[in-house]
């Protein structure tokens, strides 16, 4: 194990949550890729394939509570910053027996016993002034340093990453 | 050694509208207390007394957010402690009845049933 906090692939695997749909979207699969944030854990972001964000959440093998960190390395890489709410960050602690056999027997034979502290963020569509959705979504490009989560009209024909200017739909 | 402890009560904090909640927590709680032979606690969160409660059982022995997750699982002890079991897993809700199941085969409820982590 390289960093206090990083998830040995034991626990990776049980927390991996492939499938579902993008719900009241496209109704298209969700994809899950994992973000780089400096953080010990893995942050790993399920969104469409047209980019509207589901759910990100970040799991570390810790004692501690990490929200903190995770809205500091939110707000790094969402514009505006002030899309990342207290409101919308939740915590979970994973404690073993819930997690399938071989993780419950590696978190109960690795001391010292803690579980796994995994912190969402979740966005809810909401209303712009103008009364038309909005939605988070994820743009990719390569050119970033690391993806950028904005908020945007998922119905609109193009949409406006802030960093990269436009990106069609 | 201690006097022996024994499973005295399931508690599941949930909402109504929650997918994650009802159906799937409710069934898996019910069965869950009938394992242990306990009673089951149901705070629900969208009545306004119970919410009261429910935040209690969430701060003091929870995962606890401003808008905490729900489905959030307890059980009780009889020395009085608190043991918190299970959070909805907010991805999907077939990753939170995996859970559920993963639950009722793990090794933890297995020697609780035996009485070996008494």
């Amino acid at each position: 194990m390289s960093r206090v906090g990083s998830l040995p692939p034991v626990l990776r695997a049980t927390l991996r949550s492939p499938g579902g749909k993008c719900y009241r979207h496209c109704d298209r699969p969700i994809r899950e890729f994992h973000l780089a944030s400096g953080l010990p854990g893995v942050w790993t972001v399920r969104a469409c394939p047209g980019g509207v964000v589901s759910v990100t959440y970040y799991a570390e093998w810790t004692g501690r509570d990490p929200t903190r960190d995770v809205r500091r390395a939110l707000e790094r890489c969402t514009f505006p910053k002030r899309l990342v709410r207290s409101w919308d960050l939740r915590l979970a602690t994973r404690e073993g027996p819930e997690l399938g056999r071989a993780a419950e027997r590696f978190l109960a034979t690795h001391p010292p016993r803690r579980g796994v502290r995994v912190v969402y963020w979740r966005v809810y569509p909401f209303k712009a002034k103008d009364g038309t959705e909005r939605r988070l979504l994820v743009c990719r490009r390569r050119a970033h340093a690391h993806p950028v989560f904005f908020a945007a009209d998922p119905a609109a024909r193009r949409w406006g990453c802030p960093v990269c200017a436009r990106r069609s739909r | 050694m201690a006097a022996t402890r024994r499973p005295r009560r399931l508690t599941i904090v949930l909402a109504p509208w929650c997918p994650h909640c009802v159906p799937l927590s409710v069934k898996h709680g019910r069965r869950l207390a009938r394992e242990l032979r306990v009673p089951l606690q149901i705070l629900d969160i969208v009545r306004s007394r119970q919410e009261k409660v429910a935040d209690r059982w969430v701060r003091d022995h929870g995962d606890a957010s401003p808008d905490y997750l729900i489905p959030q699982v307890f059980l009780e002890w009889s020395d009085g402690s608190v043991q918190h079991l299970l959070t909805g897993f907010s991805e999907q809700v077939p990753r939170t009845d995996r859970a559920w199941r993963d639950l009722f085969a793990s090794d933890w409820l297995r020697s609780v049933r035996s009485g070996s982590r008494a």
